[in-house]
């Protein structure tokens, strides 16, 4: 063992750059997502869709693995807009769950113990702290969403060969607009939850709440007004308006897709908004 | 990036009508004054400021009017550099949920600039030095009161900031923990590598650690004062009870050249002039026939300038 003196000495050595301090905000966080060892075992299995994906793009081109576990080309019947679709979805999923497992204990355990003001009297301020967090989700999020897509679709690209990459070049377009945007606003939504929920399982049911409960509210406005007016609360309809608008498809709704993006502005807006108002050393009661 | 040079020659801290509101109160007026000593206090009853203070310094609140500059830098445009060179130990309960110790000193190292080999090392050291060593891989949301009082010490001078700035360090702690707190801070203050200014409503804390104080009520400077020149001025201050008030008496130790305040009727508080000694005193009370019941001959304290201040007409409400 180390023999420590209980000594006191000043640090004269080299410091790291200022600007980039936020990355050990989002270092410790992730430390402590993968302590547990359940949330690791839940993580490598979102990981799946894309293996997957990855797995039906190697088989569709393998006429011989195919011809040995008795199947043809034709049946698998090409890979399709929809298969890439349906991909996008399984992927977005477990993304979502993902941010609900682990944002709710981002920033309100850090409230609840009144860490804030030993972060901010170091020197980062509260747009380092919240990028640090977010960057968290970004982080956990992107491999097993956009990666995961775009690594599905160059797979397929080099398999298929030829110009394919280029007719479908919206599938590419699609999982990195899409998910991206997703992550963005799950994330944004999820950390700003966490900030004014301390309760951990609260903080879980809201961000859930304003998922589907938002949703069947938008389903119910649709049915009455016989509009899709209800649509500007659908979070969900938002984001895969979205992708098929960007896939090239029919939209779900009567709404122009500017309506889809203004409604996923508008999350991102109010999120910030919440976490500005949150977010501070210590509150000031007026 | 290198970690900053020892201090120069600019002063501590300087304030320069430094106003902060918050909502619709004014919490701290008008405040003006300059330290360079090793320790300055903050001293003032509860609500009078301080922590407002140390959070305004911090850059949590921003300044209504006015200014401050720590180490010569201007609060107002160099708010990170400045709290690089900080070292805050805040007065509420504050840590890093589900981490050990040593982690949590090494996250506040890691944020405060240190590679993460260093911070390691450190927060190990800070630990010891601490006196948490055997403790350092549990986790900090199970420590004691006075345990969580000294890891918030650790974390405040993992990185051997300039300046720590203490927020009442003795709160909750036991006799023997708050000696041995007050022997810590009285230790990294004679080593000189850092800077201290300690926020306490408590005269025995301030008085033990700092050489400068400056005293706030109600959000204003009462008094500010050397502790140290009041130290060696060796002035000689007695109190006096008479056994009856008397005027005749007063007079004759104004005449000896003595500075006399009636605290109360027939209890006086006197400074002796250097050329003056008690026996003057006895022998100025004999001759006029006044009975003396008690005379404590002692200095000025901390407690007699605290109270003065208190009583002073100096802050507003």
């Amino acid at each position: 063992m180390a023999v420590y003196e209980r000594i006191w000495r000043r640090y004269e050595g080299r410091l790291t750059p200022i600007g980039r301090r936020w990355s050990v905000v989002t270092r410790y966080a992730l430390a402590e997502a993968f302590s547990s060892r359940i949330f690791t075992a839940f993580y490598v299995l979102c990981l799946l869709p894309t293996l997957i994906g990855i797995f039906l793009v190697y088989l569709s081109h393998n006429a011989s693995l195919l011809e040995n576990i008795g199947l043809t080309r034709e049946f698998m019947g090409g890979l399709t807009d929809i298969f890439f679709q349906i991909l996008f979805s399984w992927q977005a999923i477990p993304a979502f769950f993902v941010a609900v497992i682990v944002a709710p204990s981002l920033i309100a355990a850090d409230l609840a113990n009144n860490a804030l003001p030993l972060y901010l009297s170091r020197p980062i301020n509260r747009r380092d702290y919240v990028v640090g967090k977010l960057a968290v989700l970004a982080i956990l999020l992107s491999p097993i969403t956009w990666m995961g897509g775009l690594l599905v679709f160059v797979l397929q690209s080099y398999l298929e060969g030829g110009s394919w990459w280029r007719t479908n070049w919206r599938i590419g377009a699609a999982y990195l607009i899409g998910h991206v945007t997703w992550i963005v606003v799950i994330s944004l939504l999820s950390v700003a939850i966490s900030a004014w929920v301390r309760f951990k399982p609260a903080a879980r049911g809201a961000l859930f709440g304003i998922i589907f409960i938002l949703a069947g509210f938008a389903q119910a406005v649709n049915f009455v007004t016989r509009s899709s007016i209800g649509d500007l609360v659908h979070l969900l309809r938002a984001i895969f308006n979205v992708v098929l608008w960007i896939f090239g498809q029919p939209l779900r709704n009567d709404l122009p897709i500017a309506a889809s993006w203004l409604t996923l502005a508008l999350t991102c807006a109010l999120s910030l908004w919440l976490l500005h108002r949150k977010l501070r050393a210590h509150e000031v009661v007026e | 990036m290198i970690a900053n040079a020892p201090a120069t020659d600019a002063p501590v801290l300087e304030l320069d009508g430094l106003a902060v509101r918050l909502g619709r109160r004014i919490i701290l007026d008008s405040l003006s004054a300059s330290f360079s000593g090793r320790a300055i206090g903050l001293l003032g009853p509860n609500g009078a400021g301080k922590t407002t203070l140390l959070r305004t310094l911090l850059g949590f609140y921003p300044p209504a009017a006015g200014g401050a500059r720590v180490f010569g830098r201007d609060l107002a445009r160099d708010g990170k550099p400045i709290r690089a060179e900080i070292g805050y130990m805040p007065e509420s309960d504050a840590h890093i949920a589900n981490i050990t110790a040593v982690h949590f000193v090494r996250l506040m190292g890691e944020l405060s600039g240190l590679p993460t080999a260093a911070a390691l090392e450190r927060a190990h050291e800070a630990l010891f030095y601490v006196g948490l060593g055997e403790a350092r891989y549990r986790k900090v949301g199970t420590f004691s009161t006075g345990m969580k009082q000294m890891v918030k010490l650790a974390q405040a001078l993992v990185h051997g900031p300039r300046l720590l700035m203490l927020d009442e360090p003795t709160n909750g702690l036991d006799p023997p923990a708050r000696k041995r707190m007050l022997e810590l801070v009285r230790d990294l203050r004679d080593r000189g590598t850092s800077r201290i200014l300690l926020s306490s409503h408590l005269l025995g804390d301030v008085e033990s650690v700092c050489d400068e104080v400056l005293i706030l009520k109600a959000g204003r400077i009462a008094d500010s004062c050397d502790l140290e020149a009041e130290r060696q001025a060796n002035r000689s201050f007695v109190e006096v009870d008479l056994e009856a008030p008397s005027d005749e008496f007063e007079r004759a130790l104004a005449t000896l050249g003595c500075e006399v305040a009636s605290i109360e009727p027939g209890r006086l508080k006197l400074v002796m002039p250097d050329a003056v000694t008690v026996r003057d005193l006895w022998a100025a009370a004999a001759e006029l026939g006044v009975g003396i019941r008690r005379l404590d001959l002692k200095r000025d304290s901390l407690q007699d300038i605290f109270l003065r201040a208190m009583e002073g007409n100096h802050g507003g409400v």
